[in-house]
């Protein structure tokens, strides 16, 4: 069985059209930049555009303001400052031009190199760096003006060689970043040469920072081009530049403040405008990173009206008024731009106290939204939409902040997948446990100190004295992991939620802290519910499960029953993807196609589309869970028998 | 077992400048004197626990990490221990590999047909040759030719592993080094991909140096395996032999901390380990 595989639609344009439309979002960003291409061909076009020649004098109009003949008004000579400031635009912007194109040869190849290659590249690299950044700057280029006569190029260069090191520093930092990306490496085992890797593959990488640099440096060059030719450097009178242009008018300020105007204004802005367009430019491209976000706007575009009725009533299993955590129809939901997008439907399970519940399916079908959902920790502006979560008669999504917090630690606590992520960074394991502790237990420090070492004690931690004051990031996975379970116990909660707590561990570690896990939950009677795609780990420690597949459960069962008769054809099919239970030299009987984004699921069985069994009937309406043995419930119009094969071996 | 192995690796050693401050200077042995052979067709399995060293070794053969005095890694015959950049690049086309992280593998700011076509325009192959050897080896992976003109911003983990795979067969390779190449997909997913490289296997006699740290992936995947700990070999041979008479206790540790997706053999398992391992770390 073949089928075709086709890329989301909502495309990811190119980069460049990308950009000049980010630039539209930052209006700031776009003015500059045209501001400064007006500046740019006005200095080009300065023989067609000026009205009058820069040098020619009218001693009858000196001094004036701004007048029809003068539109910018005249100098002590009664030159027309238009026409100097075209002219002398020429003179500025060149300079600018120069010392930019020299940073950036300079730079950004040192910067690559080093970043790129390493070793003593990059030592020999930062030591020139260093000592070009000891250079003190304006003296420098004072003397080499000196040296040169009045060269403004050699001048604007020496600046740019001067500014290089700080761009080099820039790019080689995110070289280093980009260099060890694995499609960096893929092109070395290619074949490609370091050349070819560092012109197709980095340097596109790297650019925006290195366009964001030089447009800030383009700003600062400026600044010092037109400082040197107010001190006389540069174009020599009568040749207008716009720093002498500012010399000149600096002489007559007290009678004739305007003439600072047009010289002074242009310089402002110009050097603003550069600013502000690093800054779009950095905007634009942070956002380019942000793949995350995009991700979820996607969803949320995607997005369809919820379907009219969904609230077909969930097979209620008779309400068994002693289970400790009741999830009744829960409907979770994302605000799209048409209506609003369902990640979880409809979801209904029980967990009674001291019970160890499964919850297993791939990503995306919403295990970790239904945990979150039990914490009252969904993120914004994920939302319960329909149904109730009621933890021991309490219905969680009718709790304020504050009541939910006394909740969450107290009565039900969480451990995550990434222990190191969860503990803070900044302080000793022993503070954060102390810290929890006190919270839900008044004591003496000494008291307070005494339980957390037990408590340490209690997931097995060999030294507890030792890790109490060790730092987050002195722990292995494994020994996080079990500090991370002793503060989710420190507040004896009746429910443990545990969101893939074995799955960045080595499995000699997993098996441990599964051990762990469940001899806690036999010494304390707890509660868990074990969220993970490992059929492994469900069939260890889990006595019940729940199947879920595009937002809903798709069957339930005891574990036993679930292995030995799954009555969904997902759950049969995931089951049948494992290798562990594959012959070798066979293929897998895998399940073909993807699973449906939210917001794209079937009206029917959400399954339906990559279902081998699946017939008409099962696409028109949605399909209720269905109970087809004593506490085995299959949402399937047609469940399967026991050992009916459905999955043929060659989907890939 | 073919008379003439495909690739030889002797006494492999790699060090590592220590990342600890407190023991700056001093060299870490990622790989310690590794010798292992790979036949033409055949599918070798390394499985091991974080840093036991199986990614390393890959990265050696590949020419991507320095290797020690001693060590020796001959490919069709030719010692390639310390071929010069040039002979390296002239290997990109014989020797192959497939990353685990398919978000980071592919260069985002390139379409799939640059990715996919380059090693064979910087190889002198022209434009349209290009495009039909690409539209030839995305049908291989069965995707259609027209994703050549996307970004991997529009794919999945599973549809960017197979493109990672396309770029990795361009070149008919003789041998790809498969860097836990399932490791970040779903399950449903994974067995599409072990499908489709069994396939590719089967059809272009590949061989295949297949890291893993999934023991039941291993098995189900591979011909021989080699168990790995602290960048040592403690235990090879053929996959059944490995797996149902395990000889070392690292390995039988190992074997017996794997779950199986069955609860009452899982049961009688959980009260057997307790036997075997002995205290926790």
């Amino acid at each position: 069985m073949t089928y075709s595989l086709t890329p989301d639609t909502n495309s990811a344009r190119p980069q460049r059209v990308r950009f000049l439309r980010s630039l539209r979002r930052h209006p700031l960003g776009a003015l500059a930049l045209g501001l400064l291409l007006l500046l740019a061909a006005g200095a080009i076009l300065a023989d067609l555009l000026a009205p009058y020649d820069p040098t020619a004098t009218d001693l009858g109009n000196s001094l004036s303001g701004p007048t029809g003949s003068h539109l910018l008004g005249t100098d002590a000579l009664g030159r027309d400052l238009l026409s100097r400031l075209l002219f002398g635009a020429r003179v500025s912007l060149t300079g600018t031009a120069q010392a930019v194109a020299t940073v950036i040869a300079v730079g950004v190849p040192i910067g690559l190199l080093a970043g790129y290659l390493g070793g003593w590249v990059d030592r020999v690299a930062g030591g020139i760096i260093d000592v070009l950044l000891a250079v003190p700057g304006i003296v420098m280029l004072l003397v080499i003006v000196a040296i040169f006569g009045n060269n403004e190029s050699v001048a604007m260069i020496a600046l740019g060689v001067l500014g290089a090191p700080g761009m080099a520093r820039v790019v080689r930092g995110s070289t280093i970043a980009v260099r060890n990306e694995l499609y960096i490496k893929a092109a070395r085992v290619s074949g490609l040469t370091t050349r070819h890797v560092l012109v197709n593959h980095v340097l596109p990488r790297v650019s925006g920072p290195i366009v964001v640099r030089a447009s800030l440096f383009a700003g600062v060059a400026l600044l010092v081009e037109t400082g040197l030719g107010f001190l006389g450097f540069g174009a020599q009178p009568p040749d207008p530049s716009w720093g002498n242009m500012v010399a000149d008018a600096s002489q007559f300020v007290a009678i004739a403040p305007w003439m600072l105007v047009p010289s002074g204004a242009t310089i402002a802005l110009s050097i603003l405008s550069f600013g502000l367009l690093g800054d779009a430019i950095r905007d634009s491209t942070a956002g380019r990173a942000r793949g995350a976000d995009r991700v979820r706007r996607k969803v949320a575009g995607d997005a369809k009206e919820p379907a009219a009725t969904p609230a077909q009533p969930a097979t209620e299993t008779p309400d068994d008024s002693d289970a400790l955590l009741r999830v009744r129809g829960l409907t979770v939901s994302v605000p799209a731009a048409t209506g609003q997008a369902d990640i979880i439907s409809d979801v209904t399970l029980e967990i009674r106290a001291g019970e160890t519940v499964g919850l297993v399916g791939e990503s995306g079908c919403g295990k970790s939204m239904t945990g979150r959902a039990i914490l009252g920790l969904l993120p914004q502006p994920v939302a319960v939409t329909g149904g109730r979560i009621l933890f021991d008669g309490q219905d969680i999504t009718k709790l304020g902040p504050r009541q939910l917090q006394r909740l969450r630690g107290a009565q039900i606590a969480l451990i995550s997948q990434e222990p190191v992520a969860s503990l803070d960074p900044v302080f000793t394991v022993g503070h954060q446990l102390k810290e929890v502790l006190l919270r839900h237990q008044p004591g003496s420090r000494r008291e307070i100190a005494r339980a957390a070492v037990a408590l340490l004690r209690d997931v097995n931690l060999r030294e507890p004295e030792r890790v109490m004051r060790s730092y987050p990031h002195q722990l292995s996975g494994g020994m996080a992991q079990r500090v991370a379970i002793a503060m989710a116990l420190a507040g004896r909660p009746r429910l443990l939620v545990a969101d893939e707590p074995t799955t960045a561990l080595d499995v000699t570690v997993q098996a441990e802290i599964l051990g762990l896990l469940r001899r806690l939950q036999r010494q304390t009677g707890m509660a868990v519910l074990i969220i993970s795609h490992d059929w492994g780990v469900i069939a260890d420690v889990c006595e019940r499960a729940y199947v879920m597949y595009a937002g809903q459960v798709v069957e339930q069962a005891p574990v036993l029953d679930l292995f030995d008769g799954p009555r969904h054809p997902y759950s049969a099919g995931l089951l049948g993807c494992m290798p562990g239970r594959a012959a070798r030299g066979d293929l897998l009987p895998a399940i073909g196609g993807r699973v449906p984004q939210p917001g794209s699921w079937p009206t029917g069985c959400h399954f339906s589309p990559r279902c081998p069994i699946a017939r008409d009937d099962c696409t028109r309406d949605p399909v209720a869970l269905n109970e087809t043995a004593a506490g085995h419930a299959s949402r399937c119009l047609y469940p399967l028998l026991v050992d009916e094969k459905v999955f043929s071996h060659d989907a890939r | 077992m073919p008379a003439e192995p495909l690739l030889t690796v002797t006494d492999l050693t790699v060090e590592f400048d220590s990342t600890d401050r407190r023991r700056r200077g001093q060299r870490f042995r990622a790989v310690d004197g590794v010798s292992l052979s790979l036949a033409p067709g055949e599918t070798l399995g390394l499985v091991g626990e974080s840093g036991s060293g199986k990614s390393t070794i890959g990265n050696a053969v590949l020419g991507l990490v320095a290797t020690g005095p001693g060590s020796r890694i001959v490919f069709d015959g030719e010692d390639i221990t310390q071929a010069p950049p040039k002979r390296r690049r002239a290997l990109g086309s014989r020797i192959q590999v497939v990353f685990q992280d398919p978000y980071s593998s592919l260069n985002p700011s390139r379409t799939i047909g640059q990715t996919l076509g380059e090693p064979l325009r910087a190889t002198g192959v022209d434009r349209r040759e290009t495009r039909s050897r690409v539209a030839d080896v995305l049908s291989k992976v069965d995707m259609s030719p027209d994703v050549a003109a996307r970004y991997p911003a529009q794919f999945s983990g599973g549809q960017r592993q197979r493109i990672a795979i396309a770029r990795a067969l361009i070149r008919d390779p003789q041998l790809v080094i498969l860097d836990e190449p399932t490791s970040a997909l779903d399950l449903s997913v994974q067995a599409q991909i072990l499908n489709l490289l069994i396939a590719l296997r089967r059809d272009a006699h590949l061989s295949y140096l297949f890291i893993s740290h999934d023991i039941d992936v291993v098995r189900f995947f591979s011909h021989r395996m080699a168990v790995l700990q602290h960048g040592r070999i403690v235990e090879e041979g053929d996959v059944d032999a490995v797996i149902e008479r395990p000889r070392e206790p690292y390995t039988r540790e190992l074997l017996a901390a794997v779950p199986v997706a069955d609860p009452r053999e899982q049961r009688r398992r959980r009260e057997s380990r307790s036997s075997v391992v002995t205290g926790s770390r």
